[in-house]
């Protein structure tokens, strides 16, 4: 993770426009954003693979590319049909040479928003009333319930990606240009925001993390996580994200380690039923796992 | 038995793991899965009708937020196996597949975890600047996904409903080892978001850290805008961050001399 820490490119001319065949083939690639999707960065390699057409491209100079591809792989997660508009952002900047840590910041600050928006509009707005049109097509019979299906969802998706590809394109090569005069400053309200998300992104996504003992109690069982809610909600991953942070900024550990370190926790825990999750441990314990 | 069968459903089983999170994301969905793979066993009628049930069945039941719902792969699979060739009806197969769909979603946990530690190779790639190496992680990682997907199918398919007693008592006993894989899967995480902090944390920001974690605790608990979450925190986040540019920009302007003029 050394190139972790170079913050500047090497060659700071901006690169020219990337050609359009460049663009499509990052809409295409774009498509296998989860290819390894894992708990740890989510989405990172699979942004990586779909951004390196561009990459190559901008970044011609060998170390620059290597520290590009180094913080692009940083923890990304975003609505996967929406994910075009953050590499369309991100190119802009690769290719104008913006500061890495700008970049970073940008790339996480618009990633996470967008996530939620996705959703809605897709998967609670758009797949519920397609599939209440055409199910009842399929129930019936017919093949052209999941053809419709199929070509109506498929093409929303791919006219999103392709849209919100060029628009945040052209959207960030004019933000982008703006900002050089303000550089510094810009980065540093940059990060602002990137760390007021990721704070964001602990109680958002971290929320899954409690405990699940349970004491019986006649009329009114102890929950050992009620407690702890009453300190500070979310204390849990609020906690563990601190104690990452300290053994990989100040203990210099690896990422693998921390990994090593969260499986044993996560499956010593459910051995004794301290965490939730409604399974049975395997040691008998004396209180119930909710 | 056949063998035609056996391999023509180990490969679309395989295609639509991968499918159900990347590709089209499209075509691993019941309404359209089902119908192909009636294809393969012979009866696309049955296809269509399972598709249409169980995709209806599936509304608000969305792979949203990082929650895994049993596996909608291996549930339209087995569902079909079982109305096809244990000539079951409709709703028992749509009912018996769910334990193969629980096993589904163990194996989308397992990969999910197992991916975490094949991400220092990618980490090792992009330090070297080679981008076949990441390629070669999101290939692995499909190819995995896939085939185990792809064995529960067969095994379904030979073995049959009888293997549901089986598969239940290993569930149950295997239950708490899921329970820590999924327990240390939803941790994980917080290593992602430490790597992003040890670059953006400055010394001034620990601030904003807390007020970001605070917006997303208070609207996250309030029922009616709390899907929104990260969108109105972002927004509030703009704000801070303008307003941080302007300071920073007023304080280099009178730096450079430039805000003296008539004070």
């Amino acid at each position: 993770m050394a190139s972790n820490q170079d913050l500047r490119y090497v060659d700071t001319k901006p690169a020219p426009r990337v050609s359009k065949g460049t663009l499509t083939k990052m809409i295409w690639r774009s498509t296998m954003l989860q290819a390894s999707f894992n708990y740890e960065r989510m989405q990172s390699a699979g942004w990586l693979w779909a951004m390196l057409p561009g990459l190559e491209e901008v970044h011609t100079n060998k170390q620059d590319l290597a520290t590009s591809m180094t913080h692009n792989m940083d923890f990304i997660n975003t609505h996967p049909f929406a994910v075009t508009f953050v590499m369309g952002i991100v190119l802009s900047m690769e290719q104008l040479k913006s500061d890495v840590q700008t970049i970073r910041s940008v790339r996480i600050s618009v990633a996470a928003p967008l996530g939620g928006i996705g959703d809605a509009l897709f998967w609670y707005t758009l797949v519920p009333i397609t599939a209440g049109l055409t199910a009842n097509m399929a129930i019936g019979g017919s093949i052209m319930g999941p053809v419709l299906y199929f070509i109506i969802l498929f093409g929303c998706e791919m006219a999103l990606r392709y849209g919100l590809m060029y628009a945040s394109y052209n959207l960030g090569m004019k933000a982008v240009s703006m900002m050089t005069e303000y550089a510094q400053e810009f980065t540093h309200a940059a990060s602002v925001l990137g760390v007021f998300v990721v704070g964001a992104l602990i109680a958002n996504y971290g929320g899954g993390t409690k405990l699940g003992i349970t004491i019986a109690n006649g009329e009114a069982p102890i929950v050992i996580q009620n407690y702890l809610d009453m300190i500070l909600p979310c204390l849990l991953p609020l906690l563990l994200t601190l104690l990452m942070y300290f053994l990989i900024k100040k203990k210099g550990w690896t990422p693998v380690k921390c990994i090593g370190l969260i499986l044993v926790l996560g499956i010593v825990g459910a051995m004794f039923g301290i965490w939730t999750g409604g399974y049975t441990p395997l040691i008998p314990v004396p209180w119930t796992v909710s | 038995m056949n063998i035609i069968e056996i391999v023509l459903l180990a490969i679309v089983t395989f295609i639509f793991a991968i499918d159900q999170f990347s590709l089209t994301e499209i075509a691993y969905r019941p309404i359209v899965a089902c119908p192909i793979i009636g294809l393969i066993l012979g009866d696309v009628q049955t296809g269509l009708v399972i598709g249409g049930t169980y995709e209806l069945m599936m509304i608000g039941n969305m792979p949203v937020g990082g929650a895994q719902p049993p596996n909608a792969v291996l549930g339209s699979v087995v569902a079909m196996i079982f109305a096809v060739k244990a000539k079951m009806d409709i709703n028992a197969a749509l009912g018996a597949c769910m334990i193969f769909a629980t096993f589904g979603q163990y194996v989308v946990t397992l990969t999910f975890t197992v991916m975490s530690g094949l991400m220092a190779k990618a980490d090792k790639a992009a330090e070297e600047g080679n981008p076949a190496g990441i390629t070669q992680v999101n290939v692995i990682s499909c190819l995995i996904l896939g085939s185990l997907f792809a064995v529960i199918a067969v095994i379904a398919y030979v073995g049959g409903i009888a293997l549901s007693p089986a598969l239940e008592s290993l569930s149950k006993n295997a239950s708490w080892f899921m329970g820590g894989l999924s327990a240390a899967g939803g941790m994980m995480r917080f290593v992602g978001f430490a790597i992003l902090l040890k670059i953006m944390l400055a010394n001034d920001m620990w601030g904003y850290l807390l007020a970001g974690f605070v917006c997303a605790l208070v609207i996250g608990n309030i029922g009616t805008i709390s899907a929104a979450t990260l969108l109105l925190v972002a927004f509030i986040g703009v704000a801070i961050a303008l307003n941080d540019f302007r300071v920073n920009g007023m304080k280099k302007k009178i730096e450079e001399g430039g805000f003296s003029d008539g004070i």
